[in-house]
Order: structure tokens, then sequence, then C-alpha cells
């Protein structure tokens, strides 16, 4: 009996690595291919380097490049080093526990809605300057300021920090229930350490591990982001992502080698950018044995404590004022520099933002619901063969753990840049003739909404106490009446909060969207984007409100519903 | 005798010319029925999705044809699928049945085979439209249309200025200098190879060639160098004086307007002569926004909707492109309040009921008279694009 | 005659990490098996219920009733186990709980009155909708039991029961523990590092480790 159930439960890894592994590898192949100038459509049927030769030269390629990893790069360890301040200041603190509460809302907030809300706030036009002019700054004209789309990709760059931390923060909270986080503090205090040494001489160290595949996750992203880079980043030359998507929308076709050639690039650059992250990892890991051993118990001064507790700070400031801003600006008729609040307001947006975004949002909610639904049989399906592997039943010994290779293929889609497969795919699609199809829409948001939701409920559905399922089993239950009556129930917070991510993430996606859709799936996200292009930044307020509603709801549910469900049962409440 | 026999002769044939014609049509519109088009079309203004769904209700009704608007960010997306769509060999049944476009989009789509075919004489309604005076709808960015795509509306170069802080306006790109360095920070145009940013660099190349008739041929590069180096020169004396120094451009033409309501900006530009007038009318702009041209004139184009090599439902696409060129249809889409949008139609042909559409279409507070904006500057040949694009990456874009 | 742990030996990396067990419990009988923590005393107790651990091998036989045990999933061992956690379902209140190991044919009318029945040889009468929570430590384990005996096991395995009781409930809940094994006439096999949870005149093993 447990035989057969281990080998049917098989079926879930092998899926996903089929999906996951055949779908992205032929992506890459469909994008290779035209990067060797092999492109028969257009005429290009000899293969050859000319293309990547006209990739260098393209004019101003070396700056798009550099903009690129100093965005992505500055983003990526501003993120990683701040959460790891903020862990060894602020952990347990008042800060801390905010963070706890607001965790959920912040990370559902699509990255176009608050790119949006951010470029209307810090803009040299936008509300900060405004609620300082013209009485502190003398501002009756707004300044000429490159602090929006500057050209070095800062405010990008500080736009990736804020929406990247609430991720990390959250990754790293689910990491920190696996390490005896009280014992070890306890047991340094014993030994004349201060609570922040031992964080960062024990407690990061151990934690690192675990934070590891997501980290390079937050790499790829910063690197590849294409959206927020186009609201919030230099145009000329935009980074390489923006320039990539443009040269495919190009008119010109013999631009699609071009871009082919450009997103192997950035493919390449993401590589090369984990590989150097990783050997940080290594050398700091050489480096640092010496410093972590030599004993020394020196403390922090008041003033760095208080300045990673202002930023900390100023992270939650910048998303819910972004998100005020919105509300604002969609209230807004005419609103005109330097005024504090719009001269005339009106629900006129919202009233026709409500009657044209209905389908969309239908589509939306139906693919998320459907996507993040079949993510969660995926991830309890890969989950439950996983801990059924760590228990040996009657195979005694010759049960291997060989699940590791399925983790990879997981999270290729969080690691190789959307852009650079999902052009090949729509290939592959319409190849196969299913573009345009709701199923291809949905399966391609699941190929991103899956590892999400497996990041979020891996250490949860790991860390249960396998005691408690043995036990139901042993009172002579079959296994899947203790997995639907007691581990599935038990698990249930946890369970609709990764539903509630995958729903975000499915919410959020635009570049497959529009690439597998072929147009005939508008959701509210593609709605957000093609508002955006357009000038009326009332009608895309509401529309970017509307995409930043969406997933809060499904999270407000996954917090509300256990509740309700469980509102008489102590031992289920946190 | 013998006249009076050829002459039988002719209105014979004549009579069963236009009788196939109309037959032919009959059978577009029966076969229309009940089909649903795609129509893939920019989706970045409330007003313009607004008129598309309007016009796609009127078509339900009347003719049973569903029209469901595909919002695209970048028309050129579109472009990019339904050639992925031939290199899959995809004959029938493409996910884009009708699409708004025209100048090098079209092009491409020409080029590359992906249009299906003539067919805008074939509308009944085409015979409305004003080919005598408005050349563009003949040629799109100078590319002869051949009836592959049919005309829907017409664009001109203006600027947008801001009279609160600005008292006269400028007439020519020397003007605009001495704006720009009276008012450091206050102008710039939209990034290229973007199509606002582009029609800009047109427009100064324009005004500042010595030889304006090598605009009409194909690029020479020998002459390149020579024809372009005063436009060069007056960009390089610009662009320390525009918004951001010349370092940030704008995206587009659509986030200037947004910087002129902030007063980042004091003049912007737009493609469309109302755009001044209906952005007052909805509230993104302040009612002392007023618009002007040089007084050389200004480029001006033409717009189009083409059908793809694989839509399945070219009939319906063109019982929808017939209505789009119905005066009732190119009347509304000419009101600011709606979209303000002018018409590709000769409204001389008019009569009666179909004229008096158009004279009941207010005339916005910032929009100029048709005798203001005179006769349009054509595009330069199409070749030109691509090199002055490139070149300006090269030069501004590093 | 009835569990019998034959030639039992586990490997870890292929090194055994005790001797072989050999051990018969008759029904009634509780034989408690002791040793220094980490000898392996848990590791043998999940041998016997099915969930050991996969980086061991197991060697030997286990019989219960005289059917071999080693092919047989877990929940068709008809073992019952006890922890030193009471592992109530904290989802469940106490009746569900109860009802949870209850066989399936039985009647709803029947469970019934087998709850009601149960929870009063406890002293538990009318917690039935009781959230397992509000229950104190010795009322838990009293119900885990309870619960485990639901089930009818033909077998009741103990993994350090009465550890986390106060000393003043032990040995309360000991006794009422032993007496429903005899009550129940199955063999137990109680594993505890306390000498004072022997039952008199149960067998001793002292499992040795070998790595110690």
């Amino acid at each position: 009996m447990r035989l057969s159930r281990q080998g049917t439960s098989r079926i879930f890894p092998v899926f996903v690595i089929g999906l996951f592994g055949i779908t992205i590898l032929s992506g890459l192949l469909g994008t290779l291919l035209p990067s060797m100038n092999y492109l028969p459509v257009i005429g290009h049927k000899h293969v050859s380097l000319s293309v990547w030769f006209d990739f260098f030269s393209y004019p101003g390629i070396k700056t798009s490049i550099l903009v690129t990893l100093f965005s992505g790069l500055t983003a990526s360890f501003g993120v990683v080093i701040f959460v790891f301040l903020f862990i060894t200041f602020s952990y347990g603190n008042a800060l801390w526990k905010i963070f706890e509460k607001i965790l959920s809302p912040v990370l559902s907030i699509p990255h176009a809605a608050f790119a949006i809300g951010f470029g209307f706030l810090i803009a040299p036009s936008g509300w900060l300057i405004r609620m300082v002019s013209p009485g502190l700054t003398g501002f009756v004209y707004p300044p000429d300021w490159s602090i929006l789309n500057d050209p070095a990709g800062i405010s990008l760059a500080i736009a990736l920090v804020i929406k990247e931390f609430p991720f990390l923060i959250m990754v790293t909270m689910g990491a920190l229930g696996q390490l005896d986080i009280e014992k070890t503090l306890l047991a340094g205090r014993a030994l004349g350490y201060k609570k922040e040494q031992i964080w960062l001489k024990i407690l990061i160290p151990r934690l690192y591990p675990h934070l590891r595949l997501s980290i390079f996750a937050i790499i790829a992203y910063s690197l590849s982001v294409v959206d927020m880079a186009i609201i919030l980043g230099p145009s000329s030359p935009p980074p390489l992502a923006v320039l990539i998507l443009k040269w495919f929308n190009d008119p010109d076709m013999s631009f699609k080698l071009i871009a082919a050639a450009g997103s192997l690039f950035l493919f390449f650059v993401v590589v090369l950018s984990v590989l150097l992250v990783y050997l940080i990892e290594r050398s700091a890991c050489f480096v640092s044995e010496s410093w972590i051993t030599n004993g020394k118990r020196h403390s922090f001064s008041a003033r760095f404590k208080s300045i990673v507790f202002f930023m900390g700070v100023c992270i939650i400031g910048f998303t819910m004022v972004s998100s005020v801003v919105l509300v604002v600006w969609s209230l807004t008729w005419q609103w005109r520099f330097p005024d504090f609040l719009p001269a005339v307001w009106t629900l006129k947006f919202w009233a026709k933002g409500l009657v044209s975004s209905f389908d969309p949002v239908m589509t939306t909610m139906f693919t998320g619901m459907a996507a993040a639904f079949i993510g969660l049989i995926l991830t309890i399906g890969c989950l439950e063969h996983d801990v059924n592997f760590q228990t040996n039943h009657i195979m005694q010994g010759k049960a291997q753990n060989n699940n590791k290779t399925l983790y990879y293929f997981l999270y290729l889609p969080l690691l190789v840049p959307q852009i650079t497969f999902m052009a090949g795919i729509q290939l592959l699609l319409v190849i196969m003739k299913i573009d345009g199809y709701w199923i291809a829409l949905m399966w391609s948001h699941l190929l991103f909404v899956l590892p999400y939701m497996f990041i979020s409920l891996s250490a949860t559905y790991r860390a249960f106490d396998r005691r408690l399922t043995d036990q139901a089993m042993l009172l002579g239950r079959p296994y899947m009446i203790v997995l639907f009556r007691i581990k599935l129930p038990m698990l249930l917070r946890p369970i609709l909060f990764s539903f509630a991510i995958g729903f975000a993430v499915s919410v959020a996606q635009y570049i497959p969207t529009i690439l597998v859709g072929a147009g005939r799936f508008s959701t509210i996200t593609t709605q957000v984007v093609n508002i955006a292009s357009g000038s009326d930044r009332r009608a895309i307020a509401v529309y970017a409100l509307i995409q930043q509603f969406l997933p809060m709801i499904i999270y407000a549910l996954a917090i509300i519903l256990p509740k309700i469900l469980y509102y008489n049962k102590k031992g289920m409440q946190v | 005798m013998k006249n009076f026999f050829l002459i039988l002769v002719w209105l014979t044939i004549l009579s069963g010319f236009s009788q196939a014609f109309a037959q032919e049509w009959g059978e577009i519109e029966t076969a229309a029925e009940g089909q649903t088009v795609y129509f893939n079309a920019w989706g970045g203004s409330q007003p313009i999705n607004e008129y598309i769904a309007w016009a796609s209700g009127v078509v339900q009704k009347r003719y049973g044809v569903r029209v469901i608007h595909v919002k695209a960010a970048d028309i050129g997306d579109v472009v990019s699928r339904i050639l992925v769509e031939k290199a899959a060999k995809k004959q029938k049944d493409g996910s884009v049945d009708l699409m708004w476009i025209n100048g090098e989009n079209f092009r491409a789509m020409k080029e590359n085979k992906l249009l299906y075919g003539p067919f805008s004489q074939k509308l009944p309604n085409y015979h409305l439209v004003d080919t005598k005076n408005k050349k563009t709808v003949l040629y799109d960015f100078t590319i002869p249309v051949d009836n592959m795509e049919s005309p829907w509306g017409m664009a001109q170069l203006v600027f947008l200025y801001d009279t609160k802080p600005v008292s006269e306006h400028p007439k020519s790109m020397l003007d605009l200098l001495v704006f720009a360095r009276k008012n450091p920070g206050r102008f710039t145009y939209p990034a290229l190879p973007g199509f606002h940013g582009t029609t800009f660099i047109k427009q100064a190349l324009f005004e500042l060639i010595s030889d304006s008739k090598a605009l009409n041929r194909p690029i020479r590069q020998s002459e390149f160098e020579k024809n372009t180096r005063p436009l060069w020169e007056y960009l390089d004396a610009l662009h320390p004086f525009l918004w951001r120094k010349g370092k940030v451009f704008p995206s587009s033409a659509s986030q200037m307007l947004s910087l002129l309501n902030d007063n980042e900006i004091f003049i912007s530009i737009s493609f469309n002569p109302n755009s001044a007038s209906n952005a007052i009318e909805n509230g993104e702009l302040p009612n002392t926004v007023r618009t002007y041209i040089h007084t050389s004139g200004t480029i001006g184009n033409t717009h189009f909707v083409g059908i793809p090599f694989n839509s399945s439902a070219r009939q319906g696409a063109m019982v929808f492109a017939n209505f789009l060129l119905s005066p009732e249809a190119q009347a509304r889409k000419a009101d600011p309040e709606i979209w303000g949008d002018p018409t590709v139609l000769d409204t001389q042909k008019l009569a009666g009921r179909e004229k008096a559409l158009f004279d009941a279409v207010p005339k916005g507070i910032a929009t100029l008279t048709p005798k203001e904006l005179g006769q349009t500057l054509p595009e330069p040949h199409v070749s030109w694009v691509q090199a002055l694009e490139k070149e300006w990456l090269k030069r501004y874009s590093k | 005659m009835s569990l019998e742990l034959e030639k039992v030996s586990i490997l870890k990396f292929g090194s055994a990490i005790f001797d072989p067990v050999n051990i018969v419990i008759k029904p009634g009988e509780i034989t408690t098996v002791m040793g220094p923590s980490g000898c392996g005393k848990s590791t043998l107790l999940s041998a016997v219920s099915g969930s050991l651990d996969a980086v061991f091998t197991l060697k030997g036989s286990i019989r219960l009733y005289g059917r071999e045990l080693l092919t047989l999933p877990m929940e068709e061992r008809n073992i019952g186990m006890l922890f030193q956690d009471d592992l109530l379902f904290p989802h469940m209140n106490i009746g569900s709980n109860l009802a949870f190991a209850i066989k399936e044919k039985t009647s709803g009318e029947q469970r019934k009155t087998m709850i009601e029945k149960a929870l009063k040889t406890a002293g538990l009468e009318g917690f039935e909708k009781r959230d397992p929570s509000s229950l104190s430590g010795g009322q838990k384990a009293r119900v885990s039991l309870l619960r485990s005996l639901l089930a009818d096991p033909s077998a009741l395995l103990m993994d350090e029961p009465f550890s986390k009781l106060d000393q003043s409930l032990k040995a309360k809940i000991r006794d009422f523990v032993f007496s429903q094994i005899k009550r129940m006439n199955i063999p137990a096999l109680l594993v505890t590092h306390d000498p004072l949870d022997c039952p008199e005149g149960g067998m001793i093993l002292n499992l040795n480790n070998k790595e110690g």
C-alpha cells in the first residue's frame, strides 16, 4: 500500500520537472536560434555571429548594461544587507512586530502599482515636494532635478529594495522557524555576547543557506525587471530588459534577432551575478571564520541601531504613502503643482474604471485562482512525496531522497529572466496551436506561481510534527483521510497564505500574459500597463488601485478564514 | 448610331461593374454576420477605448459582428505576434483580425507579407475619403498604401504651451532654441526611437535642412552627413537647455502631457491637433493651455486599420473598418468631448444630415482652425526614420 | 506469543546502533526498554510502529499474533502509540479526537456511547465539546490514551509517555494507563529512562548503545 503511494506521489515531482524543464529549455532554444541569426520566417537562414556584433555595437548598449548591473546589483545587495541588519537590530522589537502584521498586504502590492505610486511620490513635481512647496522650498514650478528616471537607475534601485525587502523578510520569517532562535540567543548571552553579535556571528551564517535561492531569485528579478524599470528607470538608454522588450516590439523585424541575443546576454549577466554572489558567500565564510571565533564582544553604537530603525520605518512609510498618493490621484479632476491636494475632486474615474475593468478583473480572478489552486495541489503533492520519502516504511534503507533536482527545475523560472524564455515559448505555443487559449495562459502563470508557493509553504510544511500524522495512521485511518482530515486542516493557515501568494504572483504577471495570451486575455495588469502608457494619471491610479486590491482580498481571506473556522480552537491560533 | 452603341456598351459594363461591386459587398456583409473580430489597438487612452467600445456596440447591433478590443501597450508587439504566427505557419485563425497601424509598423507588415491584401476599395464608405487634399491617406510615410489599410484618422504635429508662464510662443525651431535658453529645463521631447520623438526630429530636419527635396527620396548615405549636420548642431545647442539638461527624455508624448500639467515643462508636443482641447475638457490640462504650429508648417500623417494575412474574420473586419469610415463614426470621433481625432473624409462630399453631423462638432478652445493648421508637410521617405533614429541614439543615448 | 521481536537490529550507515533485540510480550504484559538517551530506544519503537526514518535500515522480524508487521504500512499494523506529548489534534474538539480513532463501520449512535463511556472511565464526563488546549496536562494524557485504545489496537507502544507530566500526576496517570492495558489485555512496549515508570513484575530490557 505505502509502496504504491510513494509510486503515485512521484507523479508530482515528475510532472513538475517535466512542466518546468521542457518549457524553459524549449523557450531558451527558441531564443538561442534567432540569436545565431537563424529565423527563417524573416529570411535569416544562415547561422552566424553577426547578430552578436550588432548587439554589442547598438548605440548606448554599454551604458544600458552598466545601468542594469548597477541598479540590479545595488538593489540586490542593498536588500540582503538591510534584511540582515534589520533582523540583527530589530528581531522581536516593536517594528518587527509591525512588519509581521503588515507583511501580507505589503507583499501583495503588485510591482507595477507600487512603482506608479512611488513615481507619483518622488518626482520633482511629486507629492513629497508638493508637501513642502512653495512654503519651505519657494518652488512655484517644480525643480529640474533628475530624481525620477535618473540616468544611473538609482530611483529604480531604491524602489526595488523597498519592494523586495518584504519578500526576503517573509522567507526569513519562514526560515527562522527552523532555527532555535531563542535557545541560541540564550546560550550566546550566557557566554557574554550581545544579542546583535549572536545574530551576526551565529544566526545569520546559519540562516543564509535557507535564503540563498530566494536571494538568487531577487538578483535575477532585479536585473531583468521590466514593468518597474519602464516606470522608474532611465529612458535613454533604458536598462537592458526594457531595451530587449523594445527590440522585440520593433516594427523592423531584424531587431528580433538582436532582442534574442540581448536576452541571452541578460541571462548570462544573471548567471554571472549569481556566481559572483556565491563566490562572495564562500569567501565571506572563509574570511569571517577568524572573526566569528575571535571572541570579541564589542557592541554597536545606539546611533547605528537608530539608523536601521529609521530605514525600516522608511520602507513601511514609502510603501504606505505610495498607496495613499494613488488614492488621491484616483479621486482627482485637476491637480497642479504645487498644490498639496487636488483643486477639483471627482469620482468619475472610479465610476468609469470599475465598469471598464470588470472583464479584466474577472479574467484575473479566474486565472489567478486556477493557477494558485493547481499550484497548491502540485506544491502539496511534491512536499508530501518528499516527506514520505524521508520515512522508511517497508523498503528499509532503499529509499533515497533524490528530489534535489526537482528544486533546481522548480526555481528555474525565477532565475532565468522572463523575457529570455517567454518569447521562445510563445513560438512553441503558436507551433502547437495552443496560443491564445486560456489554459496556456494559466499554465504560463503557473510557471511563476509554483516556485513562490513552494518557497512560502515548504518550511512550515516540512516542519509539521510528523508524530501527529503517525499517530493518526496508527489509529488505523488510511493515508488520504489522515492527510485531508488531520494534516491539511492543521496547516490551513500556511496553505491559504501560500495560495494568496500564488494568486498575487499570477495577478502581477505581465510578460507571460501578453506573449502567451495572444492579446486575447486582458488582465488587470495588462490594463494597468496599457493605461500607464498613456498620460492620464487619474485613470492610471484607479487601475493600479484595483490591481492592488485584488490580491489583498485573497490575503485578507487567508487571514480571516482560519480565524473563523478555528475561533474556538486555541491550539490553532497563532 | 455608332456613338449610341458605344455608350450602350459602356453603360452595360459600368452597371455590371457597380452591380458586381454591390453584390460583393452584400456577400461580405452576409459572411461577416456572427463573426468575432479581434481588433488590436493601443489601449492607453480612456476616451479612445470608450470610442472603440461605442463603435463595437453599433456594429454588433447593426451587422451582428462582435468586435473585441484587444488593448495593446505597443502595437509593435502585435506585429511581432503575427510574425511568430507566420513562422509557425499558422495560415488561418490568427489572433488578430484588424489592427490600428501606420508608418513603420505598416512598412514592416507590408515587407514581411503579413497583410491580407488590398481591401479598402471594397468598402462602400471609402469613396468619401479625401484622397485629393489628404495625400497621406494614399502614402503612409511615403510608402504606397495600395489599399492594404483603410484610413481612420488624421494627425499633425502641434505644439502645446501653457499661456500662464509663456506669453509668446515660438514660431520655428530657431525660436524654440531661444525659448529654451531663456527658460532652461522647460522643454523636452520624447526619446527616440519612439514615434513622437522621431517626428519632432524630422520636423527639425525639415526646418533646418538646406535641400528639403532630399527628404522625399530614399536616403543616400553619401549625403546623410551633409544633410543632417545642421540638425545635430541644432540639437547639440538645444540639449543643455532641455528638461533634465537633455540627459533624460520622457518615454512618450503622453507622458509630456503630465509634465505640462505639472509645469515641469511649459511647451509640449502632440500629434493630435485636438489634444490640448481634449485634455482641457478632460481635466488633464488647465484651460490656460493653447496650441500652435511653426510658420513653416508641420508634419502630418494618417493612421489606418489593417487586416493581417491569417485573419479568419476578414469580412467582419471589413464591415467594422467600413463603419469606422462612416460619417456617423468619423464625426463622433472628431468631437473633442469624445476623442477629437480629425476626420479622413472630405466633408465637401457630404450633404444634408451627414454634413450636419460634422457642422455640429464643437471646436475646442485650444484647437486651431483648419486654416491655421494649413497644409501639412509630408513625412520624409521612410528610410530616413531608421537612419535618424540610429544616429540620434549614437549621439544622445550613451 | 503475541508481540514478538526477533533478532531485530537497526543499522545506520551500515552499522548497527544496538545489539540485536529479542523480546516476546504476552497480552496484558508490559515490557520496558531502558537505556540512556540516544541509545536508540525510540528508534526501536518506530521500527515497530512503522515510522522509521529513511536513514535507518531494519533487519530481523517483528510479529504481532504471528503476523509479520514489517511488510505492512503503519495504518494496517493495528498498533497504538503514546508519546511524551499528547498529540491531540488541535483543530478538533475532544469528542472528534476520540471519534477519529473509532473504526469507520461503527454507527453514529454507537460512537457516541463509546466516547461517553471512555470519557467516564477517565473521569472526564461531558468533555466532548471541549477544546483540547483548555485541558490540563493530565487530562490531555488521559484523552490521548483513550483515543489510542478506542482504535482497538492489538498492541500498545509507549515512548516516555509520562516524562512531561508533573511529579504529582505521574503515578495517577501511570496507574490509569497500566490498568487500561490490563483491561484490554494487549501486549505493551514501554520506552523510558525513569526506573520508576516500570510496572511491577514487567520484563525490563536494557538497550546498550553500541556507539557509546
